[in-house]
């Protein structure tokens, strides 16, 4: 993960875990500080200062307040500061971390968390997202999961997952062919993606929990792609029968419960609504791909996008207000949002290669997309309000592609 | 190691990583009664199938792609190419789609896949829409010209198995292009 560029940001210090007992090599406390100090970059508010620039022994002062001396962080111009304890026993880990408004020399918030040693990066993710809570009053984005699909170091796209901050990546198909489009359930439990696994495209419902998948197929036509309704219960197809590529409301098991568009042409690119009511989409009815949102119902279909001439990837910001899609300029496509209602569209990206895939984070602050700006498509991140780009999500020498960005993990 | 069947891929040694789909039971909801011969030939998950060439036959692209890596456009049959982000058979095209019609009249035992492709330009998922029109409109070509429907299958891979692979125009128009697939 590299950053990129960023103005009026916060200086964070993000000092060693003080170890109470059993943490002596300092890895519960490395793997804290090091997710912590990732998240906190990534999420564009923070410069993190060099922690050889600390001047404070955090293993001689203590962590509570009262206990060090703030003048230790005035003197490195720390706006912020982190601080806290570390007692590994055995298995398990009893973690509790502050975050410290060094001018005020006041407590801003903090957590206190018990689990596995492999549980820390997460602790530190839950933290991240607690302490932004506690600076914009809106939780951080941190503690989710990022599916896309990348042809790693293959020729064959295939689906992964990791955590934003780039640790526990996991290859979830392994069928060397095609595999695209994944896109979660609210309780980031399933993953529905398309797969040339078997000769001919197929959307497969994954349950990461069980470990098994289930094939929806149709009996006839040709499945374009789809998408899962955030409470995992439903799928919308897009299949062409016999010229027409309409979208369709599937049970989980495949079952066809009605056809939502009655057009000859093209639908496609179904996007759930966080609230699972409508369905925002791409369709050629005008003559070229445009962004129409609709009731699940298939009902009052309504076009939102009339500037450009091929829009598409639509995707609902989680409060629903807005959705961002991908339009093209000049041979590439470029990140918009507009209202889901219709508007005035903002543009977000403006060049740098092709920008694609818009998918929200779980707090509407962020869209992570794809982008050629550095050669290979990989995945970067946005701030949503301004355009401003903060970084890569993902690196190597693969093609990363079509990110999805998943609702916060449950307990 | 464990064995795990996979579908109709025949069984495959799947390695001890636990954390992968590759090894999900496969809960196989196949609904369609006629999937199996559908995709006859293209065994997605298994071996290449030795025996098409006995008719003439041609490899699918992702077959060809699975194997090799690259893709060969050959076949007895002549792909034919479109215009940027349309489905239209092109006038120059008829001809093509005429000789392919005259040579799967002369050879009635076979069925053929018409695989539609687009060039890179597109997005990913409203190419793969575009490439299942212009597989159709293939189909629907052939069967005006007498070729029997139930012959004939679609399938479209969108912009992912490009012939050409530069980025430029003359690239992107052989690959906007239906290709036929004879299978026995």
């Amino acid at each position: 993960m590299r950053i990129i560029g960023q103005e009026r940001q916060y200086a964070m210090a993000v000092s060693p875990l003080k170890n109470l007992s059993g943490d002596d090599n300092h890895q519960a406390s490395n793997a804290f500080t090091r997710t912590l100090t990732r998240d906190f970059e990534l999420s564009g508010y923070f410069r993190i200062i060099d922690p050889h620039a600390y001047v404070e022994d955090a293993q001689q002062s203590g962590f509570e307040l009262g206990q060090f001396n703030f003048a230790d962080w005035t003197s490195i111009n720390s706006d912020f500061l982190v601080k806290g304890a570390v007692t590994v026993n055995g298995p398990k880990v009893q973690l509790t971390a502050y975050l410290y408004d060094v001018a005020q020399q006041r407590r801003k918030m903090g957590k206190s968390f018990t689990g596995a040693v492999d549980e820390v990066p997460r602790m530190a993710r839950r933290f991240a997202d607690a302490a932004l809570e506690a600076m914009t009053g809106q939780r951080g984005p941190f503690d989710s999961k990022l599916a896309f699909v990348s042809t790693g170091t293959s020729r064959f796209k295939e689906v992964y997952t990791q955590s934003i901050d780039g640790q526990d990546l996991t290859q979830q198909t392994h069928n060397s062919t095609i595999n695209l489009f994944p896109d979660w359930d609210k309780s980031t439990r399933f993953l529905l993606y398309l797969s040339y696994k078997s000769g001919e495209p197929g959307l497969y419902l994954a349950d990461l929990k069980q470990r098994v998948e289930s094939r929806i197929t149709s009996n006839r036509g040709i499945i374009i792609g789809g998408a899962l309704s955030p409470d995992g219960q439903l799928v919308v197809a897009s299949i062409e029968r016999a010229g027409a590529t309409n979208l369709y409301l599937l049970d989980r098991s495949g079952h066809e419960m009605r056809r939502l568009t009655q057009t000859a042409g093209i639908n496609c690119t179904p996007n759930f609504s966080q609230d699972g009511s409508k369905l925002a989409f791409t369709s050629d009815r005008s003559g070229s791909p445009q962004v129409y949102v609709m009731q699940l119902s298939g009902e009052s279909p309504q076009r939102i996008t009339y500037r450009g001439n091929y829009n598409t990837n639509p995707a609902f910001s989680p409060k629903g207000d807005r959705i961002a899609y991908q339009s093209r300029t000049g041979g590439r496509f470029d990140i918009f949002t507009i209202p889901s209602a219709g508007g005035d569209p903002t543009q977000l990206t403006e060049g740098g290669g092709t920008n694609e895939s818009p998918s929200w984070s779980p707090d509407g602050r962020y869209l992570a997309f794809s982008s050629t700006r550095e050669g290979h498509p990989h995945i970067f991140v946005m701030m949503v309000q301004t355009g401003k780009l903060i970084g890569s999500l993902t690196e190597g020498n693969g093609n990363d592609t079509a990110p999805a960005w998943s609702w916060w993990l449950g307990d | 190691m464990t064995l795990h069947q996979r579908g109709r891929g025949g069984w495959v040694t799947k390695g001890g990583r636990a954390a992968s789909l590759g090894g999900l039971v496969a809960l196989g909801l196949l609904l369609a009664a006629g999937c199996s011969s559908k995709t006859k030939g293209m065994q997605g998950e298994g071996n290449p199938v030795g025996s098409e060439s006995n008719l003439g036959g041609s490899q699918g692209s992702l077959e060809q792609f699975k194997n090799t890596g690259t893709l060969s456009g050959s076949g007895p049959l002549t792909d034919i190419h479109f215009g940027y982000n349309t489905y239209n058979i092109e006038p120059q095209d008829g001809s093509i789609l005429k000789q392919n019609a005259s040579w799967l009249q002369s050879n009635p035992k076979t069925r053929v896949q018409v695989e539609g492709h687009c060039d890179e330009r597109g997005s990913e998922e409203y190419n793969i829409a575009l490439g299942a029109k212009r597989a159709q409109a293939a189909k629907d070509y052939l069967e005006t010209l007498g070729v029997e429907g139930s012959r004939i299958s679609t399938i479209s891979y969108g912009k992912e198995l490009p012939l050409c692979t530069d980025h430029d125009e003359s690239c992107w128009q052989q690959n906007r292009r239906d290709h036929f697939v004879v299978q026995q």
